[in-house]
């Protein structure tokens, strides 16, 4: 049950009843009474709202930050309904307006559109659908509410898809489809074409050459059919909040960005992308990953507050992967890796070749360059002692032969493909 | 980065301007309370001491053996003197009905008055006020069946109208006959009921609630309800509220920043300069193409204006430095390190 205003509004006109007409207790009591009868007989005539039923349709999947549409249709077995609606979700589904008026004629269904703009990554599960349902005079209304669950996964954005043209513009570089660049250690025969003028004369195929009555070339084309193995760190320093310029983002979501643009460029690279997320514990795990694919694994992942197990992480990636591979592991670079990943280090590098990417804090940086007072230098030094700890780990890592990209959020994605293709290119995969 | 915890200075800051307000009104308090005097009671109360009081003519009148009986709310008044100091303050009906009962009564210049007249030394003029003699009289004339001080005392049965309350006051009891006077018409009887009504006089109070009138009552009841009513429709909710699983998130920089702090707690200067002098010398010895941990000093000095011992001194000592001197080196390593981009 619920009031509405004009039960309000009503009792207030019984102020002037009383005040002028009848100033006596009676007066109240039958202010009260004609009050109460209004209330009741709109009770009764109202539509019940337990009969009602619902079915969803729409949207389960969203990108973070794009609108989809979700339906929600009500059907009505009793008499006409007239009322609110209000299909409530969590603040963080980004509902445009949750509550809208609705009219169902008696056994009919009416279908009503909730437009909703995630505004963060994950699972947004809708909560209860209420109903209330006014009465003929719109003085008290009947009130219930339903279950309906669905569910809309906000996938992560995916920012850095920006990049995505010119990376796969330098990969066509590297592609023997331009026999200018030179034969490299991590490039295998192609093909044999015709001499075109601009191509590299070094790449002339003399004794094809000889044969035909052409300058024939030879292209190269990169290596293909390379294993990449994409470990995300959802342990605990990925919870570090990190401002880029798309505001205070947690180090887990810069991760996921830089791991989607490195596996998209893989798979146009034709190389096969294994995606593993990690924490003390396998949280999920994508063989031969699509982005598609990966996008839906990511989306419910979530920091965790435990440390990450290394050995753990190292054990995984042996057991999955047969053949050399590349190990890209967005973590964070903190001193615990010294004890933690460094010892475990051979028995990974032996078999496969690792690359750590990391996300570093523009605000250490910030901190780093403060002059002036005392607590800024403080700050200063304090930053300056993160800041060398992180080069003596990077130095430490390189002389394991690990690569180690170390960049700001807004430039992790990029760095980490930059470096992806150097890699290609050098034949180092 | 910001201490939340106020320091003293901060607390003074915020404290001084109503402290500064506190201690004005204090002050003013004490002056008006010093200037103002002391003594209690006001005009013809018979317990003040100051001129326009009573006191001396109460105190002749218990040694007479009369009991003064001070009170704002007179019951008991049956065969005693009932003296009304301000008579204008009370119900008339009230006042009429007291004087009945009353032995004898004296009001103050009451209402009735049929002129005004010049207070000074009269004659009695009357068997009445003969006693007493020439005394301070004036105020208001009045209508009575005897008349003295050319009418500004009447008598009528048992009630006295007097027009001037001169002869009862401190500062004027002891001129002429006044204290004669005064004690022939308070001391009639064993008992004086000496009432000093005041404006808030209870005797004539009505609680708020009889004044206002029963529509505006029942109306103010019905406004209650309404309010209910309303409240009502308000306070139910659409549906249940719904919380929102929040997810871990930390500042990355906070250890950092909790760092500083603790540095800055604990004044670990030596330490703090010996962590910034490394980073300068990290920074520099790639950009001059030397091989890591080499000393740049050299190649600094080559570069710039600056001496090898100088440069030496700044990026190796290990000499203490106070607070004042860290910010000062923080500076001069930056310096160097811009010199040498320079160049």
């Amino acid at each position: 049950m619920a009031l509405t205003g004009r039960a309000g509004l009503l009792a207030l006109i019984g102020v002037l009843v009383v005040g002028l007409l009848l100033p006596s207790w009676q007066g109240i009591l039958l202010v009260l009474a004609v009050l109460l009868a209004c209330v009741v007989l709109d009770l009764l005539l109202a539509a019940g709202v337990r009969r009602l039923t619902f079915t969803r349709a729409g949207a389960t999947s969203v990108r973070t930050g794009e609108v989809c549409v979700v339906e929600l249709t009500v059907h009505n077995p009793g008499r006409r309904l007239r009322g609110v609606l209000r299909d409530a979700w969590a603040p963080s589904a980004g509902v445009v307006s949750d509550r809208v008026p609705v009219e169902v004629p008696a056994g009919g269904s009416r279908t009503v559109s909730f437009e909703l703009r995630p505004v963060r990554r994950g699972d947004r599960v809708s909560d209860r659908v209420t109903v209330r349902s006014l009465g003929p005079l719109g003085i008290a209304a009947r009130q219930g509410s339903h279950v309906v669950p669905w569910t809309v996964r906000a996938l992560p954005p995916f920012h850095s898809r920006r990049h995505l043209p010119p990376l796969l513009e330098r990969l066509r570089e590297l592609d023997g489809r331009r026999a200018s660049l030179i034969r490299g250690a991590g490039t295998e025969f192609d093909s044999l074409r015709a001499y075109v003028i601009g191509d590299d004369v070094r790449s002339i195929d003399w004794r094809a050459s000889a044969r035909s009555s052409d300058v024939v070339v030879r292209t190269w084309r990169p290596e293909r059919d390379r294993q990449v193995t994409i470990v995300l760190d959802t342990a605990r320093t990925s919870a570090g909040r990190v401002h880029g310029a798309l505001g205070g983002l947690p180090r887990l979501d810069t991760s996921m960005d830089a791991a989607l643009l490195l596996s998209a460029l893989a798979s146009h690279a034709r190389d096969q992308v294994d995606f593993l997320a990690f924490s003390h514990k396998v949280r999920a795990s994508v063989p031969r990953a699509t982005l598609p694919v990966l996008v839906q694994a990511m989306a419910p992942l979530e920091a965790e507050l435990v440390e990450f197990d290394a050995r753990g992480v190292v054990v995984e990636v042996l057991r999955r992967a047969g053949r050399r591979s590349l190990v890209v592991l967005l973590t964070s670079l903190e001193p615990s890796i010294e004890h933690g990943l460094l010892p475990l280090l051979p028995a990974l590098a032996s078999r496969h070749r690792l690359l750590i990417a990391s996300v570093s804090d523009p605000a250490v940086h910030a901190m780093a360059a403060g002059r002036g007072d005392l607590e800024s230098v403080y700050a200063a030094a304090a930053a300056e002692r993160v800041l060398a700890e992180r080069r003596h780990l990077t130095a430490l890592l390189a002389r394991h032969g690990v690569d180690v990209v170390d960049a700001l959020p807004d430039d992790l994605p990029r760095a980490l493909a930059d470096r992806y293709l150097s890699l290609k290119a050098a034949g180092k995969l | 980065m910001t201490a939340v915890s106020p320091d003293a200075g901060r607390i003074w800051t915020a404290a001084r301007g109503p402290l500064l307000i506190g201690v004005i009104i204090l002050f003013t308090a004490v002056v008006i309370t010093l200037l103002r005097g002391s003594g209690e009671g006001g005009s013809l109360d018979p317990r003040s001491f100051r001129p326009e009081g009573s006191h001396a003519v109460a105190r002749l009148l218990e040694q007479n053996g009369v009991r003064v009986e001070l009170t704002d709310n007179p019951s008991a008044v049956d065969g005693a003197t009932l003296f009304v100091a301000q008579p204008n303050l009370i119900d008339p009906a009230r006042l009429s009905d007291l004087s009945r009962r009353a032995a004898a009564t004296v009001l103050l210049a009451p209402a009735g008055a049929t002129a005004k007249a010049e207070v000074e030394t009269r004659q009695p003029g009357c068997p009445l006020a003969s006693k007493a003699g020439a005394a301070t009289a004036g105020g208001f004339v009045y209508e009575g069946e005897q008349r003295c001080y050319d009418s500004t005392l009447v008598r009528t049965g048992t009630v006295t109208m007097i027009g001037h309350g001169g002869i009862f006051t401190n500062r004027s009891l002891d001129e002429e006959g006044n204290a004669a006077l005064a004690l022939s018409l308070l001391g009639q009887h064993e008992r004086l009921v000496w009432y000093l009504p005041s404006a808030a006089d209870r005797s004539q109070q009505k609680s708020l609630t009889d004044l206002i009138p029963d529509g505006w009552k029942f109306g103010a009841v019905q406004l209650g309800i309404a309010a209910v009513v309303i409240a009502l429709w308000r306070a139910r909710r659409l549906g249940r509220v719904v919380p929102e699983p929040l997810p871990v998130i930390v500042r990355a920089a906070e250890t950092v920043e909790g760092r500083a702090r603790l540095y800055r707690r604990s004044h670990a200067s030596a330490h703090a300069a010996s962590v910034l002098r490394q980073a300068t010398r990290d920074r520099l010895t790639p950009l001059l193409g030397l091989p890591p941990g080499e000393d740049p000093s050299f190649e600094i000095a080559r570069r710039t204006s600056r001496s090898v011992g100088d440069v030496r001194a700044l990026l190796y000592s290990e000499e203490p430095v106070d607070d004042r001197g860290l910010v000062a080196l923080a500076d001069e390593l930056d310096a160097v390190e811009n010199e040498v981009r320079k160049a």
